[in-house]
């Protein structure tokens, strides 16, 4: 990925993410401020529920107090006060009172809570009351909220207040109640948005309209709230449609801790929800839009940006392959202009510095040369002379001896000027390393070849044996190369181990199949090599021995390089030394 | 003028002509009862007393009844009466007390088509019919029995409860139908009312088959006295029997008694049930609703259904359409879609009950309320021919 890529990807990412963000603050401010706006709302119906259940309770007092007044009741009171009264002639009375006092129910009752006359239930005569009347509710002055059963195992939530009518000690009591119905829950007025419902049972469940549709729905929330008392609001989607859901926060009705019913509010979550909607799809097109035009904007300021920078990147490219004469124009003053300007010194300077150092090692070089040269032509120079000056003390002092001297000093000068001419020849071979033929070779047969060669001289007489291991990978080891020149190397290699394990040791040579080539180990049991020594090993004419040129790991670097190839050395003093050299499965174009 | 306003909406007032509806056809008897007549009458013993017939009598070879036709009976369109004498005779191929209770059958009735006018020669004849609504009825100046008193009797048909006492306080009827256990209250409030014989059998009549435990435990569960006592007003009687004590005689052998233990034995585990009722009927509701009540005290799941079709039982009513048991149960058993099976009157009506799983509950009469002008009016239903109008 290009960093002009790169950085439209980040810029446009950052916008999407703002958008996102505020759109999600947005919305979160919206839904608490809905929610600050549902609770206050809450607290109005909750309010006003109160208000109501206090108007429903004086008015219920009322009607309790006006029933008992009644004259009929009184006269049922002295029949029910005789000892052995008929009330079956009663058992109806109840009802016209009912009527007359706009009471939803009204019971009849004898101080033992028998009913004596039901108004919504005349069939329950001679039955006891169910409202769950406690005994100390019998002598209350203020009504209270109660369960009345009802017709078909339904019940219903009531206001209730029970007067007594006494005749002498005997009494009989009315109970009055006004039910909480859709008829109450309207009169508590409406706020806009926001509704009561009375869940009674999982299948009684009203609202100001009536029955509500799907009261099931509601039967979990409620359920919990009669268990627990706890007023846990909860969303309830009414059908498909996900607007058509409401907050709904129950209100326990209890008495004495009995569960008798739950209020539930419920707050429409529609225009929340709207509202909700619409900000997401505005941030939606907002970010689509900004992203759209981010990218245009970004394209452009990207190819401004990154335009000198690419510049910049063509001209490192331009000095790795080589070209040090590489430089990349300052178009501006910023950090990137900075940068241009920079690399342009900085090749400059890369440029002195490599002639400096292709001087200085110039310089080094020759000099080395020059050293490895005298010391090599001093060698069988100094034979040469003595010869030569033996022959003319020979020829001046002993000229009997002299043809015999003349011999043998012919001999040794024809054998120090044959040592003066092997090394020149080595030297000149180094200069002539030939352009390797490349053709297929396997590595490890080669590597097995060039062992055999030296199997005689690793157990010659009159040195310490070396053992030879061979670890050879019988597969993937097929490379391009010079076979005569990686041999050379392979038994430069192997000369080099030799001669640095005097006193016997290990050769280990191994192959492996590497994923893009192949490597060869020739490792020794020497005594290894210091740090140092490892950095100059490569350098021609460097040798740790006493005798050599230093150029047979010269040789080997050249002929790996030739290759595409790599050679390293690891060592540490005692602890031998082994070279790698990787070589590449395909040949470099 | 008597006003009178009545539930019952027949369609014809022709007793030969079929309804198809047995409680319809009794319906209808009340009113053609005053128009056609039959040649025998059954007293409230059940035995049978002469009408338009006067005798009857082995003819000479003892193998024919002759019945004497009443003379100077006179047709509501002023015509004679004049029977030939071979349709007043009877081949003697059954007992004569069968021939005469057969012959008392209100389908049995004189009629005479005039064209398309059915003639009677009871003691009032049709000035108006406007079926299931209005029937304008006009003494019968002829009557062999004597002239009515009325001049004119306009029966209201098809009127509920509410719309009878409605009228009957704004002065526009003189005799209206009220509910069995309005009469205690009618009479405490110093009101005219009146009830007739036990006519009714108020029921619970299975519309499916029930097992026979439970129409037992059903009928032990159900608490008739505190109905009888409360709801009924101690009207009528609380019975497990088809027919009234006084018309059978052995209705005492039917239990009515409840049983709480022996129903909560009988009933086991049941299926739950349904109820339905008329709900125009205002006495319905609280006696389906205590049987509710009973029945939940006995363990047995019933409740009221929320539409009359498809219930397992019905509360309903079965007429008692004459003094005579065997015609009664005859007709309880058209009624019911039953053949009568059983050697004795007794038998006939356990079979019935058993077979149809009736549950009877109580017997019933009808209650009319009177304005103060009204006079005459006996126990029997519909007795215009003896009412007269005090001015």
């Amino acid at each position: 990925m290009t960093f002009r890529t790169k950085l439209l990807v980040v810029s446009s990412i950052t916008l999407a993410g703002a958008v996102a963000l505020t759109t999600g603050a947005v919305s979160i401010l919206t839904r608490r401020a809905f929610d600050r706006i549902n609770e206050q709302r809450r607290t109005a119906l909750v309010a006003q529920l109160q208000k109501q259940l206090e108007v429903q309770s004086r008015d219920v007092e009322g009607k309790a107090q006006r029933a008992s007044a009644y004259e009929g009741v009184f006269r049922l009171a002295v029949e029910a006060s005789r000892a052995a009264p008929d009330l079956s002639a009663h058992y109806d009375d109840a009802r016209p009172l009912a009527e007359g006092q706009s009471a939803d129910f009204l019971d009849l009752l004898q101080p033992d809570g028998t009913i004596i006359s039901s108004a919504h239930w005349p069939a329950r005569f001679a039955y006891k009351n169910d409202w769950q009347i406690a005994p100390e509710d019998f002598a209350s002055p203020t009504a209270f909220l109660t369960r009345v059963p009802v017709p078909e195992g339904k019940a219903a939530v009531a206001m209730v207040a029970v007067r007594p009518v006494a005749v002498g000690e005997k009494k009989i009591f009315v109970a009055v109640g006004k039910k909480l119905d859709a008829t109450f829950l309207a009169s508590m007025g409406s706020v806009p948005g926001t509704r009561t419902l009375l869940w009674l049972s999982p299948q009684e469940v009203l609202d100001a309209n009536g029955p509500v549709a799907s009261p099931d729905k509601l039967g979990s929330l409620a359920t919990q709230a009669m268990q627990s008392g706890r007023r846990d609001a909860a969303t309830i989607q009414w059908s498909a449609d996900r607007y058509d859901s409401e907050t709904v926060f129950p209100i326990p009705l209890t008495k004495r801790g009995t569960a008798l019913g739950v209020l539930l509010v419920a707050t429409s979550l529609a225009e929340q929800l709207r509202l909700e909607r619409s900000i997401v799809w505005t941030g939606v097109l907002v970010g689509g839009a900004g992203i759209l035009l981010g990218i245009l904007i970004g394209w452009w300021a990207t190819e401004r940006i990154t335009r000198p920078i690419a510049s910049l990147s063509e001209g490192v490219r331009a000095v790795a392959s080589g070209d040090w004469s590489a430089r990349v124009p300052v178009s501006s003053a910023d950090e990137i202009g900075e940068l241009a300007s920079s690399f342009n010194r900085m090749t400059e300077q890369l440029v002195e510095q490599r002639d400096r150092t292709v001087q200085a090692e110039r310089v080094a070089a020759w000099r080395e040369l020059a050293r490895r040269l005298a010391h090599e032509l001093k060698n069988p120079l100094f034979p040469l002379q003595i010869t030569v000056e033996n022959m003319k003390q020979a020829r001046d002092r002993h000229p009997e001896q002299f043809d015999e001297v003349f011999r043998e000093s012919t001999s040794t000068l024809l054998a120090e000027i044959g040592n003066l001419k092997t090394i020149i020849g080595r030297f000149s071979d180094f200069s002539k390393m030939p352009t390797p033929e490349f053709e297929s070779v396997d590595v490890s047969a080669l590597a097995r070849d060039t062992a055999k060669l030296f199997g005689p001289q690793l157990t010659a007489e009159g040195r310490v044996p070396i053992e030879l291991k061979l670890d050879l990978a019988s597969e993937g080891t097929t490379v391009p190369a010079d076979p005569e020149q990686l041999g050379r190397a392979m038994r430069n290699l192997i000369l080099n181990a030799m001669d640095a394990m005097p006193g016997g040791g290990t050769l280990t040579i191994r192959t492996t199949a590497q994923q893009d080539g192949v490597r060869i180990e020739v490792s020794d049991t020497g005594a290894g090599l210091t740090e140092e020594e490892c950095a100059r090993l490569f350098t021609p004419y460097y040798t740790t021995k006493s005798h050599g040129t230093g150029l047979g790991l010269a040789i080997v670097q050249s002929v790996v390089s030739d290759h595409h190839g790599r050679i390293s050395v690891h060592s540490a003093p005692n602890q031998g030394a082994r070279f790698e050299i990787d070589l590449p499965a395909r040949r470099a174009s | 003028v008597l006003r009178i306003e009545t539930k019952a909406a027949p369609r014809s007032l022709d007793p030969s002509e079929a309804l198809g509806d047995p409680a319809m056809e009794l319906e209808r008897a009340r009113l053609s009862g005053l128009l056609f007549e039959t040649l025998v009458t059954l007293d409230a013993r059940g035995e049978a007393k002469p009408c338009l017939a006067t005798a009857w009598t082995h003819d000479l070879a003892r193998r024919r009844w002759v019945f004497s036709a009443r003379p100077n009976v006179v047709l509501h369109n002023g015509q004679p009466w004049q029977p030939t004498p071979r349709s007043l005779e009877f081949p003697d191929e059954q007992p004569i007390e069968e021939i005469l209770r057969t012959l008392a059958k209100r389908q049995n009735a004189i009629v005479i088509h005039d064209g398309t006018t059915a003639v009677g020669t009871g003691p009032f004849k049709v000035l108006t019919w406007d079926a299931g609504k209005t029937a304008v009825l006009a003494a019968h100046d002829g009557y062999w029995g004597g002239r009515p008193y009325l001049d004119e009797a306009r029966i209201l048909m098809n009127r509920g409860y509410a719309e009878q006492a409605t009228a009957f306080e704004a002065g526009l009827a003189d005799a209206i139908e009220i509910p069995i256990h309005e009469v205690r209250r009618q009479a405490a409030r110093g009101g005219r009312s009146t009830v007739s014989e036990l006519n009714w059998i108020l029921a619970l009549i299975p519309e499916k088959t029930i097992a026979a435990p439970i129409r037992e435990a059903l009928s032990h569960a159900i608490d008739r006295t505190a109905v009888h006592s409360v709801l009924l007003q101690k009207q009528g009687e609380p019975t497990g029997a088809l027919l009234p004590q006084m018309v059978s005689g052995y209705a005492f052998l039917f239990g009515a008694d409840r049983n709480l233990a022996a129903a909560r034995q009988a009933v086991g585990s049941t299926s739950p049930m349904t109820l339905s009722y008329d709900r125009r009927d205002p006495l319905l509701k609280p006696i389906a609703e205590r049987i509710l009540l009973n029945t939940a005290e006995a363990g047995i799941s019933l409740r009221m259904a929320t539409a009359d079709a498809g219930a397992d039982l019905r509360l309903a009513w079965l007429p008692i359409s004459s003094r005579d048991p065997r015609t009664a149960l005859e007709d309880l058993g058209n009624l019911l879609r039953l053949p009568l099976e059983g050697a004795s009157l007794y038998g006939i009506e356990r079979a019935l009950i058993e077979r149809r799983s009736l549950i009877p509950l109580f017997h019933l009469p009808v209650a009319h309320r009177l304005s103060s002008a009204v006079r005459g009016w006996t126990s029997r239903e519909w007795p215009l021919a003896d009412v007269w109008i005090q001015q």
